[in-house]
């Protein structure tokens, strides 16, 4: 009877509407006889959850940055897109106009508009972009000068010897922090013990923000290096200590099982299998802190005595050298991504058994 | 205790069989289970994990634990390799009890659980080198196993090029590198297919015919438990005890046409009787599956 229903020689679907799951099983059975051809190469761009050819990834990695270039280049060189200023060139009667100034498009049309009515000269001018957001030649300009350009006054640094300040603050911050964080990490991953005295506290500590410990850290370290170094200090240590436990709780328990009954003592299993089987993902959470270092430069550079990038972003911001600031903020990520493709290719030579795990 | 070792009046041994099994039983025992009782804090009111299990075994047999799913088995071998602390009884091993992990109890597991940063090679020499055994000579030590499990080729290797059979062979080289007294395996080829599980098979038998090794098996499989073991333990479950401890009557060495043979069969029907029992009331209380809806409408 229930063959009746399912017949393989008509392969078709019983035509009872309230036949529906025998319907919907038939329907199923004849579709995979007229699939479709699949398409040729490796399949199409959107696919879920699958990877991509190398020679796509690579377009699409450059269309990471074209992208957000090209949107730039738009907004600057194509007047109608947005420019809403005008630069003045002739100020006709409008008193308050000078040369060169830049006025918003609606005032510069009201105040035409004015001197139209009276019968005075109207002002000239042409379209622009406001001055912080300056065009990309210009920014791609500043890059060079930038380094050229002496400083303003006698004895403030050149932004070579800023910008290699700013990497000595992190690189110090961030050292203090991976030699007691990395150790502390580990352990509360490790040991109970040490999690349920340290973490809380830890816990605790991560909410208050890095930059609120600035005042003290001036009034306890003076006003130089120091204070810098502490705040980044405490802006990625309490972070490290948290994450790095977390990492170390991920090994799986069978391996440490399996260590002991081969013999491994409580410091065997964390010297020899705690730590080695850790170690790759402790290297990536340690190229992702590195990242956070650089948040916390910026407010770490403006407490005490204003010093590095950040010091050379707020003054060329308070002289209107846009195109200046731009380039520095490029410089900043141009470094923090330099740093992490290098950290990311040493981790291949490090670990050599990841390889497989991209 | 001597209960244990009578033969089940069903089966005849051959004659060289049962000198085997009484040179076996003349021999030292390695390891002394007596009444070991297992129950998770907090279900003291369920019926134990493990109710009361004592068994011997001897030196270099070949014991294989069987048992429906539940029974407490790999929860026992745990407790024997001191992975999970016993509630009550005692496990003696070469006549010391056990109190924890140690090189003397070496485990295989089901999960591949190689050391990923270490090459084949240094995996086997972790257990030597532990025990603070020289550099040198723990990698002619670990060469020597590997070339046991037949992977001399491999040994620069890391473990996630190899494959899973590859794997749980490095892993008996890696156990067997400590000498240990016992070798627990907890279903190390349950996760293989069943072709590369039959070479395993073979492969261990050809191992431990060579090594002073004593082996103590985990299984769910009959046929591997027959194929394998010089007795096999049968344990029930709610709460874990064993239901009966059973000499296998089938000689070695073992080859796969064996399987066909009375002895093996007779081992395989007794087995199915005690782990699946028939039980018509059980089937009978199975709800009925049918295809509703187009049962009911080919009603005519």
């Amino acid at each position: 009877m229930i063959v009746k229903h399912l017949s393989p020689v008509t392969g078709l679907p019983h035509a009872d509407p309230s036949n529906s799951a025998v319907t919907h099983a038939a329907s199923k059975s004849m579709s995979t006889t007229t699939q479709k051809t699949p398409r040729r190469g490796n399949g199409g761009w959107l696919q879920v959850r699958k990877p991509l050819s190398r020679k796509k990834s690579l377009w699409l990695a450059q269309g990471a940055f074209l992208l957000p270039l090209l949107l730039w280049c738009a907004i600057s060189y194509v007047p109608f897109l947005w420019h809403p200023m005008i630069t003045v060139q002739n100020p006709g009667s409008v008193d308050y106009f000078q040369p060169g100034m830049q006025v918003d498009r609606a005032e510069f049309k009201e105040q035409n508009q004015k001197q139209i009515d009276h019968g005075g000269l109207p002002a000239t001018g042409t379209r622009e972009n406001p001055v912080y957001l300056p065009a990309p030649h210009r920014v791609a300009k500043a890059l060079v000068t930038a380094f050229l350009t002496p400083p303003i006054r006698d004895g403030e640094p050149w932004l070579h010897e800023s910008l290699g300040h700013s990497i000595r603050i992190i690189f110090l911050g961030f050292l203090f922090s991976a030699v007691l964080g990395i150790p502390l990490g580990l352990l509360c991953g490790t040991f109970a013990l040490v999690s349920k005295l340290g973490e809380p506290f830890v816990d605790f500590v991560r909410y208050m923000p890095a930059p609120a410990f600035g005042a003290l850290s001036v009034a306890i370290l003076g006003i130089d290096d120091a204070p810098k170094v502490a705040i980044i200090f405490v802006g990625t240590f309490f972070q490290m200590v948290l994450v790095l436990a977390n990492t170390t709780r991920s090994l799986p328990i069978p391996l440490l099982e399996a260590a002991q009954t081969l013999g491994a003592g409580r410091r065997q299993l964390l010297m020899n299998v705690v730590v080695p089987g850790v170690l790759p993902m402790l290297y990536r959470d340690m190229r992702i802190l590195l990242g956070w270092a650089w948040t916390y430069l910026i407010v770490a550079e403006l407490i005490g005595a204003s010093s590095g990038i950040s010091f050379f972003i707020y003054q060329q911001a308070k002289y209107r050298n846009y195109d200046n600031v731009y380039a520095a903020i490029i410089l900043i990520g141009l470094i923090g991504l330099g740093t992490d493709l290098i950290l990311k290719g040493l981790g291949r030579v490090f670990f050599p058994w990841e390889k497989d795990k991209g | 205790m001597e209960e244990a070792l009578v033969l089940p009046d069903y089966l005849d041994l051959s004659p060289e069989l049962r000198k085997r099994f009484e040179s076996i039983a003349a021999r030292e025992t390695i390891l002394e289970v007596s009444h070991l009782r297992k129950e998770f804090p907090g279900m003291e009111n369920r019926p134990p994990i493990l109710g009361d299990i004592s068994f011997e075994v001897k030196r270099r047999e070949f014991i294989c634990v069987i048992g429906a799913s539940g029974c407490g088995k790999s929860t026992m071998l745990r407790m024997l390799g001191g992975l999970e602390p016993c509630t009550a009884g005692e496990v003696r091993v070469s006549g010391k009890s056990v109190h924890g992990p140690g090189a003397d109890r070496g485990m295989v597991f089901q999960e591949y659980t190689l050391f990923p940063w270490l090459t084949v090679k240094k995996n086997v020499m972790f257990g030597p080198r532990m025990a603070g055994q020289g550099r040198d000579s723990s990698e002619a030590e670990a060469l020597q196993w590997l070339e046991m499990v037949g992977l001399a080729d491999r040994v620069d290797a890391y473990p996630n090029q190899l494959s899973g059979g590859m794997k749980q062979r490095v892993a008996i080289a890696r156990a067997l590198a400590n000498y240990p007294d016992i070798l627990l395996m907890d279903e190390p080829f349950g996760a293989l297919d069943a072709q590369t599980r039959s070479q395993m098979q073979r492969h261990l038998l050809q191992i431990w015919r060579n090594v002073d090794v004593t082996i103590l098996f985990v299984t769910h499989d009959l046929d591997e438990a027959i194929f394998l073991a010089d007795r096999i333990v049968v344990l029930g479950a709610h709460p874990g005890r064993i239901l009966e401890i059973i000499q296998v009557p089938v000689d070695r060495p073992r080859s796969q046409a064996q399987a066909l043979s009375p002895h093996f069969l007779a081992v395989k029907k007794r087995l199915e009787q005690l782990i699946h029992p028939e039980d018509p009331d059980a089937v009978k209380s199975l709800p009925m599956i049918r295809m509703a809806r187009v049962g009911t409408e080919a009603e005519p």
